[in-house]
Order: C-alpha cells, then structure tokens, then sequence
C-alpha cells in the first residue's frame, strides 16, 4: 500500500478514538510524516501521537491495527513502548500542570480571605457602630471597641465572654429574645429596634439595635450580628447645637444667654461684681476701616479680655455688637475698672493702623440675692449708657434707687401678660351702695394686680394689647361667679356690675361674646350690668343699643356732663351713667352746678352713680347733690370673701327678710 | 482510587467532581481527580457514546471558531470555557490570525487557576474569573480587560455551558444580555445537550449529574431556537454536532451525539 493512501486510512481510524485539534489535512500529513520516519524512528512517532493529542483509549489500537499489515512487530513494539512512556510523561506534565493551577487557587482563595478578613477586620475596628457577634447563648464571641463605648466599657475585649443581654434594659430581655429566636430559625432576616440598653455604670443609653444571622459554609445559623447604633449620639450634636447657640461665632466666648444663665448660677453664692464695657468710638473704625477690620478689632479685644479673665477667674462674654461682660468675684471695682482699661489700651493694630482702644464700663456691684440675673444685665446696661454720656473711657456705677423711678409703669406693662399667665391678676368685687337707702346693690367685677386700681391695670392692659383678652376673661370669670351666687344664695345674690375698658367696649364682638359668657355660665341676663366706655358711644358704636336689646341693662362710663354726651343720652337707652369726680361740696358753687346736672340726667330717665368714693362724707355730699349711688366705699372683696359674707348673712331668722 | 492523590495539595476539595474535569477526562485529558474519574464512569454507563460526544462537541467549536474567523472576527468571549485542554480557542483563532483576542470566562476556582498558568504573558488573551449566568459583571471585566473592543463585532462561544443553566437563571435573557452588548455582525454560537436526541440515555446523563455540583438540564430544538432571538441562525441551523458544517465525509452517528450545534449572526 502507498504511503499516502495509509496515513488517510490511519487518519479515519485514529479520529473517532481522540479529538485531535487539526484539520483533516492537516491530521493526515502529520500522519503521513509519521509514516515516512516510522521505520528510523518508532519513538519520535510515539511522542508525535500524544503531542497531537491521539490519545483515547482506543487511539494505539487503532494504530496497531491499521500499521500492523505494513510495518514489522519489532517497530510497532518500540513504537508502543514509546507511545505509553509519552502518555506517562503527558500524564506527569498535566497532573503537574493542574497541580499548579490548584495551589494558585488555593492562595488565591487564602488571599481573597485574607484580604476580606483584613477589611472586615478594618471596618469591624474602626465602625462608628457597635458590633457585637454572639453565639445563640447571647455569649459575645467578638466585639469592637464602639460596642464597649457605647456600654461603658475600656475596650471590646472587655465585652468578650460577656451575655449580651447583661447590656439590655431589664423589661426588653423578653422582647428581645423572641427577636433574636425568629433570625435564628429565619422566620425573619433581620429586626430593627429602638431600645435602651444598660450601660455598666447603671446609665441608660438609647440605641438601634439591627440585628441579623451569621451562616457557616453550608447555610447553617451559628452565630448573631448585634449592630447598635448609640442615638443618644443625636444628644451630642444637640450639645453641640446647644454650644453654637450660647457662643458667639466671631470671637467664640460666651453670648449674651450663655452669660445671663452663668450669672444666674453665681447670684446665690458670693457676692460678684459686674462689668459692662462698651468700646469707645468703634463705630468710628467700623465705618472708616471697613467692617473685617472692626471684626478683627474685636477678636484681639476678646483675646485680650479671655487673658484678663483667666487671671481673674472671672466669666466672660460677648453680649452685644461691641460689648463686652465681665463677672468677677466682687472686688475693688476702681482697680478693676483701671485694670480694664489698661488691657484694652495696649498699643494695638490692625491692617497696619494703630487703633487706640478704650471702653466705658457700667458697674453693677454686690446686688442682692434677690435680683434675677436680666434685671442685673439691664442695670448693668442702664449704668454703661450713663458712663458713655459722661464722655470716653469713663464708668458708673449702677444707682438702684435712680433706676426705679426711671423703671416706671413700662416695666409693669412689659411684665403684664407674665403676671396674667401666672394668674397674679385677681378678679375682686366692689360693692355698689344705693346713696338713698344704703343697700348695696350689687358687686362690680375689678382687676386687680399688685397695689394697682382696676382703671389702672386695664390702662396698662390697653397699652400692651392685652386688654380686650383680659376683657373678655373678666366678663366670662365674673358671670361664671355670678351665676354660681345666683345658684348658692338665689334672690340675694349681688347683681353684677361690669365696667368694659375702651377698646372691649367698642368691640364688635362684644354682644357675642357677653351672650357666649351668660349662655355658658347660666347667669340670668337680668342679674348683669354692663359699664361701656362713653367714648365708645360717643365715637358712634351701637354696641349699647344692641345690648339693651338683648335685655342687657347697661350704663355709660365715664361721664363728665358734657353737652356731646347729654345728647347721647337722649338717643342711647342706657340705665345709667357713671362719674369719677370730686364730690360737690355742699358750699361750694360747683355744688348747684352738679346737682343741675344731675338732675338734666335724670330727666332723661338715667341714673347717675359715681366710682371712687371711699368716704361716709363724700358719699353724703354726693347724696345731697342728688346721686343715686356709689362705688367704692367699702374696699373690694375677693370672690371667696363675698361668698362667706354671703353666707354669714344668711343666717338671719326669715322674720328679717 | 478514591483514596487522596499525593500530589494533590492540602486544603483543595478534590472530592467534590466538577463538571469542567469531567469534560477533560472524557476529552482524554489528564487534568482530573478519582472523583471526576468516577462520575464519567457513571456518565459513561449513562451514555456509553461520551467520549465520542465530547470529541463531537470540542469540533464543533474548533468549526465554529474558524468559521468566524472565516467572517472577519478578531475577538472572542469564551463562555464558561473550563480546564483548558486540546484545542482552546485562542490555539484555534491564532492560527488564522496570531493578532486574535481571546477572554475566556469561569467561575470554578480551579479552572481559572489552569487557565492564567496557559495563558501567563499572553497579551491577547486573559481569563476573567465570573458567572457567566451574570452578564453584567462578566461585561464589565471583560471591558475592564482592554481585550475587547465592543464596537466591532465579537465572537461570543457557549460551547457546552448552556446546560448547565437552570431554567429558572433564565438563559434566554442572559443570551439577550450579551446580544445587546456587542454589535450587530457579531456571531454567537451554542451547542448544549438534548433530549430530542437518545431521550433515554439523556435522562440517564441528568440523573448521575443531579448529585454533582453541575447539574445539567437539557433542551429542546425550539428552546434552543429561543436562545437566538435576534440572530440569524447560518446553515444548517440547529442540528446535531456532527451535522454542524462537517469537514469531509462524515462517520459518525448524529442521532448518538447527545449535543445540539447552532450558530448564528446577530442582525
């Protein structure tokens, strides 16, 4: 057989039994090379066969078979021989090969953990969170150092071997546990929780808790994941807001509320001394030198003043533009004072200009206990305006006595809403007496604050806004009363007497609300008067009228007999009017003026009564003069008081009645 | 056998049979373990033609390789290529153009090892170490690689892989993944076991896989079909590997090949 027609033969045997990665072609010709060079060289065939990859089981067979009719036994045996010791060698090559491949796995597998290990080694150290791994008894395996922080401890190894559960709030142990049982046996994946933990101090601490499951290579639970989140944390950043909010952000001491709280504390123990600078003149370099260099001024005079304070042990502050507060322990307030001023008047520059620095200071000294920090602030403040109006780089010291006149009603006004809230304004009753037959007809509802009269408190009232609130407050209290005499004591029970301040008055939700206070109060309309302010009628308001309506009976207050409001009265059907004036003299000519008056009053059917007699005699002269009663000769009673004379005077045997 | 081989190293699970060894030994090679050993006896009994259909299915590759080398493509993404043995793809490609680009892509740690100790100091060739179930992370390393230019077009193989693709991994989305990432002229082939074909020694094949880390699932003509949705299947479409483009006369049994063979162009 010709060589060429072998090798195709060999080639469609030997294919089926090995993939060989050639083309046909190419399989053949190597075949055929093979044939040419068999004879010479049986093992370099061989090692050609496994090279090519005719390897399979059935490979040297079919070689056998197809070369065996063509070439000797002696060549095929050398050639088989050959052909295993290169399957052997192929074999050693390969399992060496995958060998290799099987360490650099392997290492890679160890480097891959290492690293991840080392990660999470890393973020398990350096973790703003508590981590704590446990095992399924609540015994900490690991912990990280956050953990320990968060419940008191050195350090995360301190946590270690340690339950858990010793950290939870005593009533979440039970709660906590079904949770931590539902990851375990992965009803749930994870829980999330707000609870407090017991820190080892014995101090609460707030914290999220996220809790989850660790698995080993085959999916099985063995260990928790505790993540605790410290939110009392948020109280760190709301102490830090809080700083922000005490300090003042361009020299950083202490502002102005931050200063008022520390003197607060220091009232009740040794006596102190305040000082209030204001710079000297730094309007001037604030408009002249531009605004960062006023800015800097100030920094270096905060600077300079710390350094005087820490020696002096004093408290600092910034409490206003360019002012300044000092609290020292009381001391000799000149030395003080020339100190101070020497601090400041260090040569200083700024942006290369020489500035000269001075302050006036006001100087309040050994206050007494009692006064509240703000009011020892504004003394402060009032003794600094006085020094700055004597000139530059002088000081006063704060007078108490100058100051309380100075303080006047504003003061008071300013403290009203205060005292209202605090319920220090008291509804109190007036008896109202019938000039004629001295009975009291009934009690007028009064304000009454500290040593002030009605008309007083509801003058203030009106300068502070407050008046129509406290209006509408007095009419609801003051038939709420009302009404419960009328319940108590029936006929006997005082009528009552309102007198509206101007603005209730002219209110257009008058008429509402005295309907609201009787409706609510059960107060029968017929037991209540109702005082308008004149000038409210005067002005044209029609609240009078609507209320006589409504069967209100009702009188005008502050009369004065003028022609305007004489007329009034022949238009506005009112029971009454009511005057504050001197009682008429018997002797004295105004004494027939007055009674004309009141009589022209009368013709028009109103009575006439007058606020403010506090005397027997007045009274009388009043009577002679033709009025028909009074207010205020009795002094105003309490609710609890007009009860009890209520009571005492009920006792008399109805043969007296 | 079944014993620990000495030279086998600690620490490595060489009684744990995978399914790439398998393929190895059936190929005659000698890159496998007592276990892998055992299960392609198994196998064997299963379908006494394995090594016949692993030698069917290597070809089928090498052909389809060489055929798109034949349509101008110069880079290639090996999909779930294994323990590298006789005739790897870049062996294949570089010998019609040694300046072809290769990335093969496997997940088993063994496997990935074999090939970077092939293709150590080969500039244009790589192996990325992905499930290729997870287009988008195997997309990203095979860019990251530089080997792969993704504006011309790409050769992408799944030569056997595809069985081993549950169902429930969606194959089809996972083709359509690589389909949208390369660019229209790119080719796709795929050859992957049927039941249509000895369905009983097919189910045989199944069971002894079921117990391996490889279990395999086989699919019908029209599922296969499925796979090349926004292909152009070439001639002769979806057939038995043999039947696939054969060079020369063809000897052996399509109906006992076991392997469906398919390439196609995207459009």
């Amino acid at each position: 057989m010709e060589l060429p027609e072998l090798a195709a033969r060999w080639m469609h045997a030997l294919t089926p039994t090995a993939y060989i990665p050639l083309s046909h072609a190419e399989i053949e010709q190597a075949l055929l090379d093979s044939l040419r060079e068999l004879p010479e060289s049986p093992e370099s065939v061989a090692y050609r066969l496994v090279s090519l990859h005719a390897t399979g089981p059935d490979s040297l067979r079919a070689t056998i078979e197809v070369l065996s009719p063509t070439f000797e036994l002696p060549v095929l045996a050398r050639m088989a021989s050959a052909y295993a010791q290169a399957m052997r060698m192929d074999a050693f090559d390969q399992q060496e090969e995958i060998k290799v491949a099987i360490v650099r796995a392997k290492q890679r597998v160890e480097r891959t953990l290492m690293v991840s290990q080392a990660r999470f080694q890393e973020v398990f150290d350096s973790a703003a969170l508590g981590i704590a791994i446990t095992d399924f008894t609540g015994r900490c395996v690991q912990a990280n150092d956050a953990l320990a922080e968060i419940v008191g401890l050195e350090s995360g190894a301190d946590v270690n071997d340690r339950d858990l559960r010793e950290f939870y709030h005593p009533e979440d142990v039970a709660a906590l546990g079904a949770s931590y049982r539902k990851v375990q046996e992965g009803h749930i994946d994870r829980f999330r929780d707000q609870r407090k933990l017991v820190r080892v101090d014995g101090e609460p601490v707030w914290v999220y808790l996220a809790v989850s499951v660790l698995r080993d290579a085959d999916g099985r639970p063995t260990h928790h994941v505790t993540m605790v989140e410290d939110i009392s944390e948020l109280h760190l950043l709301q102490r830090n807001l809080d700083h922000q909010l005490l300090h003042d952000s361009l020299t950083g001491l202490s502002n102005r509320q931050h200063f008022i709280s520390q003197v607060e504390r220091q009232l009740d123990g040794r006596p102190i001394t305040l000082y209030h600078l204001g710079l000297d003149a730094f309007s001037v370099v604030n408009i002249g030198l531009g605004q960062e260099t006023g800015d800097k001024l100030l920094k270096i005079v905060a600077t300079r003043l710390s350094r005087f304070a820490a020696e002096k042990n004093a408290v600092l502050a910034r409490v206003g533009g360019d002012e300044f507060a000092i609290m020292v322990n009381a001391d000799t307030v000149t030395s003080t004072v020339e100190e101070i001023q020497e601090v400041l008047g260090e040569p200083t520059f700024v942006d290369d200009h020489g500035i000269a620095l001075s302050a006036s200071i006001g100087v309040v000294d050994r206050p007494p206990a009692f006064v509240t920090a703000s009011e020892l602030m504004r003394c402060a403040n009032s003794a600094l305006r006085q020094a700055k109006a004597r000139g530059k780089r002088q000081w006063a010291l704060h007078d108490p006595h100058d100051d309380a006149r100075r303080r006047g009603k504003y003061a008071l006004a300013a403290s009203m809403p205060g005292a209202w809230e605090h319920g220090e304004i008291e509804i109190v009753y007036a008896p109202v007496h019938d000039l004629e037959t001295s009975e009291v007809l009934g009690a007028v509802a009064r304000l009454h604050w500290d040593d002030l009269s009605h008309n007083d408190t509801m003058a203030l009232a009106d300068s502070t806004g407050l008046s129509l609130p406290i209006g509408r407050w007095l009419l609801r209290e003051a038939c709420a009363q009302a009404a419960r005499w009328v319940e108590e004591f029936g006929d006997r029970a005082p009528t009552l007497h309102i007198a509206l301040g101007a603005l209730q008055s002219r209110d257009e939700d008058l008429v509402a609300d005295v309907k609201r206070a009787l409706d609510e109060t059960g107060l029968p309309p017929e037991r209540l008067r109702l005082a308008l302010d004149i000038s409210s009628v005067l002005a044209g308001d029609d609240n009078a009228v609507v209320l006589h309506d409504s069967g209100i009976v009702t009188a005008l207050d502050g009369f004065h007999g003028g022609h305007d409001e004489l007329a009034v009265l022949t238009e506005v059907p009112v029971r009454s009017v009511i005057t504050r004036a001197p009682a008429p003299d018997p002797d004295s000519p105004l004494h027939q003026a007055m009674r004309a008056l009141i009589a022209t009053v009368h013709s028009f059917g109103v009575r006439f009564g007058v606020d403010e007699v506090h005397t027997l005699t007045d009274a009388e002269h009043w009577r002679q003069a033709g009025a028909d009663g009074v207010i205020g000769l009795l002094p105003a009673l309490t609710a609890e008081e007009v009860t009890e004379l209520l009571a005492t005077a009920a006792s008399p045997p109805p043969a007296a009645s | 056998m079944s014993e620990r081989v000495s030279w086998v190293p600690e620490g490595v699970d060489v009684g744990r049979p995978s399914a790439a060894r398998l393929y190895d030994y059936l190929l005659g090679g000698g890159h496998n373990f007592a276990a892998d050993r055992a299960l392609a006896e198994k196998f064997l009994q299963a379908q006494p033609n394995a090594r016949t259909i692993a030698r069917l299915n290597r070809a089928f590759l090498r052909r389809a390789v060489l055929l798109m080398i034949d349509e101008g493509i110069r880079q290639f993404l090996d999909l779930g290529s294994g323990i590298p043995t006789v005739g790897n793809v870049h062996e294949i490609a570089r010998k019609a153009d040694p300046e072809a680009h290769v990335v093969y892509v496997d997940f088993e740690e063994v496997a990935v090892a074999h090939s970077q100790l092939i293709l150590e100091g080969d500039p244009r060739a790589t192996i990325i170490q992905e499930d290729m179930t997870r287009p988008d992370a195997v997309l990203r390393s095979a860019r990251h690689s530089g080997l792969i230019d993704f504006s011309q077009p790409v050769g992408v193989l799944t030569a056997g892989v595809f069985h081993f693709v549950p169902p429930q991994a969606d194959p089809n989305s996972i083709v359509a993944a690589y389909r949208d990432a390369v660019p229209t002229g790119s080719y796709l082939a795929v050859s992957q076991f049927t039941q249509d074909l000895q369905p009983e020694e097919m189910a045989g094949i199944v069971e002894v896989m079921k117990k391996s880390q490889n279990p395999m699932y086989p699919r019908t003509k029209s599922e296969i079909e499925a796979l090349f949705s926004g292909f152009e299947l070439l001639e002769p479409g979806i057939v038995p590997t043999p039947l696939w483009r054969p060079e020369g006369t063809n000897t052996d049994d399509p109906d006992r090949a076991g392997i469906y063979a398919a390439v196609g162009r995207k459009l």
